[in-house]
């Protein structure tokens, strides 16, 4: 029942992603055309001749209309066609090696964020107004405040240049190389997370059934892991769908300074350069990333919250 | 030796506004079977008395005194110790059925997880137990309906259901505060009539905490009658009923419709609201609402205890027995 | 740990991701005080280094800026794919490690009378990676391919001085009907359009390398992956990972893989100059592409001994557009904005990172040439402006009738700082009054290009190849690049003689002459020319600074380091050590040796002229 409720649910959400997509894909589409400049544009300007050429071999020469009906036409076989500044690579290659690349550091990111920050939360609750929570959440506070290109910098500084613990950059899929952009990254989310946590939980910790849990005298531990915990996360998991779309999307800021072969920089470095099949690529990944992730949060959130099953419908 | 003997009891609250006493020295006890209501009207510090007891006030709550449970002081206990009270030998039920149970978690798993942690049965046990205790409380097809989550559940039965979670280590002691007042009508008396059933089938000691005194008469044994924060008048059924003495006591029975009397235009609200416990009046704390107050309520009536063991606090009955010292902290009871 | 252990682990960190690394000490990562400083280099009769001082790994890291767009010789165009392409081909010329044209491929060549006619004698015993001989027919197809239509190279435009080049880019001639020829199997005869003296330095670009024919029919636009494709150069192709990096092997079938030390490369993309320093810094490189400009500075305090400066063939300056108010016809007021514009302070203490001050159009350093230089040159500050007052007032403007214009540049930070501090030097000295106007760098282009909006604008040049020719052809009447509306027939006359003269030394005098006339028409107003400047691990030697900041990783080798406490040379430890300078050479003995074969007969352009 329940399963067949969530596949029914699944399925009309993956029906609606389709317009959705297609709007994205045509909006995306003929915004980056209209943007000032082409992808073969350069101080160094072409012979007519070369530039002819070029428009020739990637279809740049005909009519706009018949340009995005091919390019629908291609996306349907699942082909985003090659990239026009990377010429060796296809779009879908890039995607290929540069989203595991994000999705790894992003999602260890999410999961640092998500235990320290609901760990911070909880504490600052328990110890609510006292020292230990100033302390906490004022350390947490930090991580907002401060951008991660000041934050990343000085991590590499530190713990690289001058102490050698770890590389200052580059990628190689150690998890030597992934500590600092992980840590960079869930910074502000860990920050963001404990604030949230912090304010449900002691909403939570006021609430009758709380009080039901500790006359029945169950010990604190009890109280706070079975009868606080879920309900003091729900407004946390909410926000993470959105957020780990964020993360594992890849950030232009840290791929750059730790040299990480992520999506991000490829959706801003393809929009510089008008790299039109990259950025529609991209564009287009994103969307589903979103999508998907946002299903994916519907249903964590329907599995610890009883009151929104999807088998209620019925 | 009473079950429950509370002396000097105080809770104090640290408001932004300065600190409150909501409870001013309580003092009573509850003997095993027994059936203590506590009567008074919001605002005049029951729950915050069993709240007190329980170790479940806010974080700005504080309480003195004592509260010997089987002769420990239940005030004293550090709260590992304290738990292996309540919900073992104390239980409690709560105002609101419609919150007072976890919505997160189905009603199998709080119920389950009392017996489990108290008295160390198995899962299946604890289930078993559970559906027995659900049945007890009559809700139909016990069965299935613990696999449910409360809000499938409407509010006279979550109230139930917590009736029987509090039921299900056999308490020597239930606590019920105000159990029946978020319900309607109807439900109000089946949730009586259970609590009723269920007390001459355990004879277990129960102090029940109410507004209404009316729907305390057919089945407590004593009752107190809280006033802003203090005992106006303590006695037996029947002395409360038919022979109030305090003007407050007399005030709450006109508010409520009686078989005994001819027609309900005789029912009659008190003037005015409880006090506000920052501001309160000198002397007798009823006094401003008291429609018999004469010159000598401007002084703190002590309480007083009467030969036939009738108390009150009201300068008007001190004829009519001895008195006990009047200071606030030891107060008599009783 | 030695360096080399460490190069190891840091190369399996970096390739294989299976080893793990930030343990142990690095040699020069970290603080300066722990770094280890190599061994002094030791010379064999030859000339090559001994043995006994080189590292035991010979493995290279070079930053190298961004990703490469490509590895296909004959697209690629940006300068991080050419340092990868220059060591894995080779094209009929090749340049040695102070720039200059040397043979490659081709043993020697001849170049007729008219100048427009090379033929180009290949060596006999050449093979590609994969063992097939390298023929004639093979840069034939490869330099037909380059200029194919379907082929679509903008890098193509290099090869434009090719008879009939155009006409085949355009479709309107069949590729055969270029002017390249096949005489027999090792010899072959390319024929230009007109005369141009720096061909044989075109030829040693990538748009100019050979690609194996099989090789590319086989794997079509696929060809240049590792594991597909074969190259003819010093390495060859073994992993390519985008935005990682990428790492080239020793060639054991190039004609002089003996002499080539360095049996790895490893090219990292790094597009943060910090984030490249810190690398560095941390052991990590041996060889950054680039500094970042706001820490030349302490770079120049802290790594004196790694930093590297050398001029460069760029060039940096502002352009008037001629076409309109209000400079249209009115030298005297640009002669007057460039004279009060302190290429002193600019340099030193707006930009001060080690920019040159400049007075003309072509930087210096470039195969010969000395460039123009104005009177106004040799004069104080003091003098320019005073001149540039008496000009402003000349061409009608006064306090009374104050000037306002818009300085234009792309976003960058070191754009707008340079016209933040013109803007007030123009204010100061002349009371006027500018706009910055900053814009998105493709929508900057495209508004000078049109030349409606621009009135003063940040323009820049760095050439591709050695000659002051690259500079100057952008001011031509009509062409492309002339987004600043100057056309002056002298000047192009004198380009047109300039483009046909063999001569090299009346060759530069009328191209001297034509940058005299375009700074007598005050068209730009030169700020300064470009230095290189990067990071280079002090064991890595064999490369030379050169104007094309091209450095075959062929020529370097790396030195041991020495035991630590051991006691440092004198010149090396001295405290008053100088910041780096420019031009410091590195190499202490030029591993370039010719064979003998090479030796014996170099056919230079130049001799072969004067036969």
């Amino acid at each position: 029942m329940i399963q067949e409720g969530i596949l029914r649910h699944a399925a009309t959400r993956l029906l609606g992603l389709i317009p959705t997509l297609l709007l994205l894909i045509t909006i995306a589409f003929f915004m980056i055309r209209v943007a000032p400049g082409g992808p073969f544009d350069s101080e160094k300007v072409l012979p007519p001749e070369i530039r002819a050429n070029l428009d020739a071999k990637y279809h740049l020469d005909e009519p706009l209309l018949q340009q995005y009906f091919r390019y629908l036409g291609q996306i349907m076989s699942g082909d985003f066609g090659p990239s026009f500044q990377y010429k060796d690579w296809t779009v879908n290659e890039l995607i290929a090696r540069g989203f595991p690349v994000s999705a790894t550091v992003g999602g260890l990111a999410m999961l640092l964020a998500f235990v320290l920050g609901t760990l911070i939360g909880i504490t600052a609750a328990l110890k609510q107004n006292t020292a230990t929570d100033y302390s906490v959440m004022g350390v947490a506070m930090l991580g907002i405040s401060i951008p991660n290109f000041v934050i990343a910098p000085l991590l590499i500084l530190g713990t690289a240049v001058y102490a050698g613990w770890l590389p200052a950059g580059g990628w190689d899929w150690s998890w030597q190389r992934m500590v600092l952009p992980v840590i960079t990254l869930a910074l502000p989310v860990i920050a963001y997370i404990a604030r949230l946590t912090r304010g449900s939980m002691i909403e939570v910790l006021h609430s009758n059934y709380i009080r039901t849990a500790r006359a029945k005298g169950l010990p604190e531990r009890m109280v706070i892991r079975r009868h606080a915990f879920k309900p003091a996360i729900l407004p946390v998991i909410s926000y993470m769908g959105p957020a780990t779309a964020a993360l594992i999307t890849g950030s232009v800021v840290i791929e750059r300074i730790y040299s990480i072969p992520g999506l991000g920089s490829y959706f801003v470095q393809g929009a510089l350069n008008r790299d039109y099949t990259l950025v529609m690529g991209v564009v287009i990944f994103y969307g589903i990333v979103i999508i998907v992730l946002n299903f994916i949060v519907d249903l964590i959130y329907a599995w610890l919250n009883p009151r929104i099953r999807y088998d209620e419908a019925s | 030796m009473a079950l429950l003997e509370v002396t000097g009891l105080q809770v104090e609250f640290d408001t932004p506004e300065g600190a409150v006493k909501a409870v001013n020295g309580m003092n009573f006890e509850v003997n095993e079977g027994e059936t203590l209501a506590i009567v008074g009207e919001s605002g005049a510090g029951k729950s915050q008395l069993v709240m007190a007891i329980m170790g479940l006030l806010a974080e700005n709550g504080s309480a003195s005194g004592k509260a010997l449970f089987r002769g420990k002081d239940l005030m004293k206990m550090k709260p590992k110790e304290l738990n292996t009270v309540r919900g073992r030998h104390i239980a409690m039920i709560f105002q609101d059925p419609m919150t007072s149970l976890n919505p997160f978690l189905s009603i199998e798993k709080q119920m389950t997880e009392v017996a489990m942690h108290h008295q160390g049965l198995p899962r299946d046990e604890a289930r078993a137990h559970a559906v027995e205790m659900l049945r007890a409380v009559r809700i139909p097809d016990p069965e299935e309906r613990i696999l449910q989550y409360p809000h499938e559940y409407s509010g006279g039965m979550r109230q139930r259901v917590m009736i029987a979670m509090g039921l299900l280590c056999e308490p020597e002691l239930l606590i019920a505060d105000e159990p029946s007042t978020a319900l309607d009508v109807t439900i109000q008396a089946q949730i009586t009539e259970l609590v009723s059933e269920l007390r001459q089938e355990t004879r277990m000691a129960i102090i029940l905490i109410t507004h209404d005194l009316a729907a305390v008469a057919e089945i407590s044994d004593r009752i107190i009658v809280m006033y802003a924060g203090e005992v106006v008048e303590a006695g037996s059924v029947d002395d409360i009923f038919y022979r109030p003495q305090h003007p407050y006591t007399r005030g709450l029975l006109a508010s409520v419709p009686r078989l005994d009397r001819v027609s309900d235009d005789e029912l009659q609200a008190i003037p005015g609201n409880p006090p506000n416990l920052l501001e309160l009046p000198s002397g007798c704390r009823f006094r401003d609402r008291c429609v018999e107050a004469i010159e000598q309520c401007s002084e703190k009536p002590p309480l007083w205890v009467s030969a036939d063991g009738r108390v009150s606090r009201c300068v008007m009955e001190m004829e009519g027995g001895a008195i006990e010292p009047a200071s606030e902290e030891a107060g008599g009871a009783e | 740990m030695t360096r080399s252990s460490a190069i190891r682990a840091l190369l399996a960190c970096c390739l294989t991701g299976l080893a793990s690394c930030g343990d142990g000490e690095r040699d020069f990562g970290g603080p300066r005080e722990n770094r280890l400083q190599p061994v002094e280099l030791v010379l064999m009769e030859n000339g090559r280094p001994d043995p006994a001082v080189l590292a035991d790994e010979q493995t290279v890291l070079r930053g190298n800026g961004e990703e490469p767009e490509t590895l296909d010789p004959h697209l690629a165009q940006g300068v991080p794919s050419s340092h990868i392409l220059r060591d894995l081909f080779e094209g009929l010329t090749t340049e040695s490690p102070e720039g200059k044209v040397i043979p490659g491929v081709a043993l020697r060549w001849n170049i007729s009378r008219d100048a427009r006619t090379y033929t180009f004698y290949l060596r006999r015993d050449l093979v590609w990676s994969n063992g097939e001989p390298l023929v004639a027919d093979d840069f034939v197809y490869s330099l037909q391919r380059a200029l194919d239509p379907g082929t679509a190279s903008s890098a193509a435009t290099t090869l434009l001085p090719i008879q009939n080049a155009r006409e085949v880019l355009a479709g309107e001639m069949a590729i055969e009907e270029l002017g390249i020829a096949l005489l027999d199997e090792f010899t072959m005869q390319i024929t230009l359009t007109g005369p141009t003296p720096y061909f044989l330095g075109l030829l040693a670009s990538p748009v100019a390398y050979p690609v194996n024919r099989k090789n590319v029919e086989e794997f079509g636009d696929q060809f240049s992956k590792p594991g597909k494709l074969v190259s003819n150069g010093a390495y060859t192709l073994s992993e390519w990972n985008p935005r990682v990096g990428i790492e080239l092997v020793k060639n054991p079938n190039y004609r002089e893989a003996d002499s080539a030390l360095v049996e790895r490369v490893i090219y990292l993309p790094i597009e943060d100059q910090s984030t490249e320093v810190n690398r560095f810094r941390s052991g990590d490189l041996d060889w950054t592409f680039e500094v970042p400009n706001n820490q030349f500075k302490w770079l120049q305090q802290h790594y004196a001994r790694e930093l590297v400066i050398s001029p460069w063939m760029g060039s940096y300056f502002f352009g008037f557009n001629l076409t309109q108010e209000p400079f249209i016809d009115n030298p005297s007021l640009r002669m007057a904005l460039i004279l009060s514009v302190d290429r002193q302070i600019l340099t030193e203490k707006v930009t001060q990172f080690g920019e040159k001050p400049s007075f003309a159009l072509v930087p210096p350093g470039i195969d010969g040439y000395v460039p123009f230089s104005p009177e106004y040159a040799d004069w104080t500050q003091e003098e320019r402006n005073h001149e540039a007052r008496r000009l402003f007032e000349q061409a009608g403007y006064s306090e009374d009738r104050p000037l306002r214009i818009e300085i234009r540049y792309n976003t960058s930070d070191n754009h707008k700082k340079i016209a933040l501090a013109i803007a007030s030097m123009w204010k100061q000295v002349l009371g006027i009054n500018s706009t910055l106007v900053n814009e998105e760098f493709r929508v900057f282009l495209q508004n000078r290009e049109q030349k409606v909006v621009t009135q003063v604008f940040r323009a820049g040049w760095i050439s591709d190849y050695n000659d002051p020719y690259s500079f100057l052809e952008l001011f031509r009447t009509g062409h492309g690049l002339n987004d600043y509306g100057y056309g002056n027939s002298t000047f192009d006359a004198l380009l047109d003689e300039a483009g046909k003269e063999r001569v090299r030394a009346r060759r530069e005098r009328l191209m001297f002459e034509a940058e005299r006339v375009l700074m007598s028409d005050h068209v730009v107003i030169p700020i300064y020319t470009y230095v290189t400047k990067r990071l280079v691990n002090p064991h890595l030697r064999g490369w030379q600074n050169n104007v094309m900041d091209h450095h075959p990783t062929r020529f370097m080798f790396k030195l041991k380091s020495r035991a630590p406490g051991s006691p440092e040379p004198q010149a090396e430890f001295a405290p008053d050590t100088p910041p780096a300078t420019e031009a410091q050479p590195r190499a202490t003995g030029d591993p370039e040796e010719p064979t003998p074969e090479q030796a014996a007969e170099p056919v230079l352009a130049d001799e072969e002229e004067s036969q």
